[in-house]
């Protein structure tokens, strides 16, 4: 392992903050409506100057009030996701290891689907009541993590494919229990929640939720971005982290709620967004190496970028009318787990 | 090694990033510098929220179908800005610019049309789609009938809305006449067991609390599925066990012959009384729509299902009502066609 500068640390993610900045550009211009390039650059001059009254463009309100909340969300789900991803292949040492492959985020969708249908009986306080579905999701992921974690050891150890098929197994019954609450719950209308099951960005966030998202996922990356050194021994073995001074369970608990954090806060914005988790740390650590000092804030920002293009696909390809994210992702996304996983049997 | 200002430095690259999308959402949350038009006012939507518009609604954007119809039915086409994929009565509707599907519509492509009012149903559109106009400050405006009489009542009040008060009440008068019309006929005979088929495979109909049920009611027919489901999926053993007299599908004549000619060769499908006797009723997908065809769509079912009450008055006489008929191009041909080769009641033997 190449001992890591600062200097390389701040040169990767310079070049990876350009290229999510590109893609953003891009993405802010491509959509329903046709927006000119000039009249994109003048807006967002107007918004970097704090001068929002100034933009009189017909389509200023689209550019700066629908497409880059939306985008923005798109950088969050995907960062927090692409971490989350890092944090349980680093966790359970298993390279294939992802929130959607494992069922945690049909775990975390569960989990803010029951919220949902208790939210209206609990009377809760507000501020409460817009905490209460992402608290959902978290301990909807956190439970699903621990019983993959339960079912995929054999003989006390981890084992790669029990694991995974333990998570393939659970992800399947808890969306049969989601299809089951779907169709019994007669009366309240959940058609929307169907299309948010796939992964979804079309819907703004409420103000409130931006902020528990916002500092929700700089608080768990920073606290998985402490463990980062003791996750790189912990690669090679629990018991030879031990060894070599690791704090085993402590690491194992701020790295095990961190990622259910992030994974429950992306699902409940966003639904079941799949593959990004897993494919996006397997290209960033074939490009800057597998140290997760460089790979947590380089898989963020290439997570960032991967969502920001499969959303602006999503929203683009059938317009006016627009596709899952999840359909987008998954439709790159499954065909690269296919030749990851048959590459690392051969 | 891994110092400090390694992380420190990390820390912040990501801080950039995150401050920066906060800044923005802050800035976005300051209401934009508007001049304030003239009128507002607030009037309560048919899902009980209160929503601010303007006096006078000039951009109209509608989200489905049978909304679509219902504009032009009032003669308010001119202001209608947008409607979706599936707006396609009249046919005048599919020129209009189009959003994006009802589930999905394209919310930039709404905004571009600078609305002053959104039109939703909430048995069509999702609740995150008004959610997301709210975010933005397009006001949207949810009908929400379950009921023939509240489709009725929902018209009148969208004219009210709209500021058509007078061809709104014209309307719901005509539509009041000719159901009523239609009840006096039917109102002495049986009334026939139906299932309402939606979709064959899997076979979905309809539930107890749909404007479908109801419009069945009042042609004369009683849906022998009972479900608090709207679109309840329903097992074919237990269509045979209730055995219905009549099978009724809203489809377009030709879709529909072709349809009941597979049923009647498929297993399960066969056994039952109204598919060996094809007692089959096809009337037009008005059926479907909250709109004011349906009492089109109720009349053609009645006439289906009970022809001795109409035996006095031919087929053709409901040409002469407005909105027009439902089968766009050749709606004289087709309305025999069906009246020929679908109901054939003095013959089938499930008819009582």
């Amino acid at each position: 392992m190449r001992p890591i500068t600062l200097q390389r640390l701040i040169l990767q993610c310079g070049i990876l903050a350009l290229i999510l900045f590109a893609v953003v550009v891009v993405a802010l211009k491509l959509g329903a409506v046709p927006v000119s390039l000039y009249g994109l650059c003048r807006d967002l001059i107007s918004v970097l100057l704090r001068q929002t009254s100034q933009i009189s463009s017909d389509y200023g309100m689209i550019v700066i009030d629908i497409r880059l909340p939306r985008i923005l969300l798109a950088i969050v789900v995907g960062a927090s996701l692409s971490v989350a991803g890092t944090s349980f292949q680093a966790l359970l040492r298993n390279p294939l290891a992802d929130p959607y492959v494992l069922g945690v985020s049909m775990g975390a969708a569960l989990g803010a689907i029951l919220a949902l249908i208790a939210e209206p009986h609990l009377a809760l306080p507000v501020w409460l009541a817009a905490l209460f579905t992402p608290l959902g999701a978290f301990l909807g992921a956190a439970a699903t993590i621990a019983a993959v974690y339960l079912l995929g050891r054999r003989e006390g150890q981890i084992d790669s494919a029990t694991l995974l098929l333990a998570g393939i197994i659970s992800s399947s019954f808890l969306s049969a229990i989601i299809m089951f609450l779907l169709t019994t719950l007669a009366g309240r209308d959940f058609r929307g929640l169907v299309f948010w099951l796939m992964g979804d960005l079309s819907s703004p966030l409420q103000p409130s939720l931006r902020w528990v998202l916002g500092i929700g996922f700089l608080i768990a990356t920073g606290a998985i971005y402490t463990t980062a050194a003791d996750l790189n021994l912990l690669l090679a073995g629990e018991k030879e982290a031990m060894h070599l001074g690791v704090d085993v369970r402590r690491v194992r608990l701020v790295v095990y709620i961190s990622a259910s954090i992030l994974t429950g806060l992306a699902v409940s914005v966003s639904g079941a967004i799949g593959y990004v988790g897993l494919l996006v740390p397997h290209v960033m650590r074939l490009l800057f190496g597998s140290d997760h000092r460089t790979l947590l804030p380089t898989a963020a920002f290439g997570g960032a970028i991967a969502v920001v293009i499969a959303d602006t696909l999503a929203r683009t390809v059938v317009a006016p009318s627009e596709l899952p994210v999840g359909a987008m992702t998954a439709l790159v996304g499954a065909p690269l787990f296919i030749y990851l996983l048959r590459r690392r049997i051969a | 090694m891994f110092t400090d200002s390694t992380l420190r430095a990390a820390a912040a690259s990501s801080l950039v990033l995150v401050c920066t999308s906060a800044a923005i959402c802050a800035s976005q949350e300051t209401p934009p510098a508007l001049q304030t038009p003239p009128a507002y006012h607030q009037v309560t939507d048919e899902i009980g929220r209160t929503i601010r518009v303007p006096e006078n609604i000039r951009r109209i954007v509608s989200l489905a179908p049978s909304l679509t119809e219902t504009i032009y039915a009032l003669g308010l086409q001119d202001r209608l800005v947008g409607d979706t994929d599936y707006c396609d009565f009249p046919p005048e509707a599919q020129l209009k610019t189009k959003v994006g599907g009802a589930i999905n519509p394209s919310l930039e492509a709404i905004a571009a049309l600078h609305p002053d009012l959104v039109l939703v149903t909430k048995n069509l559109n999702r609740l995150e789609t008004v959610q997301a106009l709210a975010s933005i400050g397009i006001p949207s405006y949810a009908t929400d009938p379950h009921t023939v009489d509240a489709i009725i009542a929902s018209t009148e009040r969208l004219a009210d809305l709209l500021g058509a008060p007078e061809t709104g009440t014209a309307l719901a008068k005509d539509m009041e006449r000719r159901i009523a019309a239609i009840k006096d006929r039917v109102a002495p005979l049986p009334l026939r067991s139906v299932l309402f088929v939606v979709w064959t495979d899997p076979l979905i109909s309809i539930g107890k609390d749909t404007f479908i049920a109801d419009a069945l009611q009042h042609a004369g027919a009683v849906s022998v599925i009972d479900s608090s489901q709207n679109w309840p999926h329903i097992n074919l053993e237990e269509v045979v066990r209730l055995q219905p007299e009549f099978l009724v599908f809203a489809e377009s004549a030709d879709t529909a012959g072709h349809t009941t000619d597979t049923l009647a060769g498929l297993p399960g499908w066969r056994i039952l009384d109204a598919v060996k006797h094809r007692c089959f009723a096809v009337i037009s997908d008005a059926v479907n729509r909250p709109a004011p065809r349906i009492a089109s769509a109720i009349e053609e079912l009645a006439r289906q299902l009970h022809p001795e009450a109409f035996a006095d008055t031919p087929q053709s006489d409901k040409d002469n009502t407005s909105p027009a008929p439902p089968l766009s191009t050749q709606p004289a041909k087709s309305s025999l066609h069906l009246a020929r080769d679908f109901s054939v009641p003095q013959e089938c033997a499930c008819a009582r």
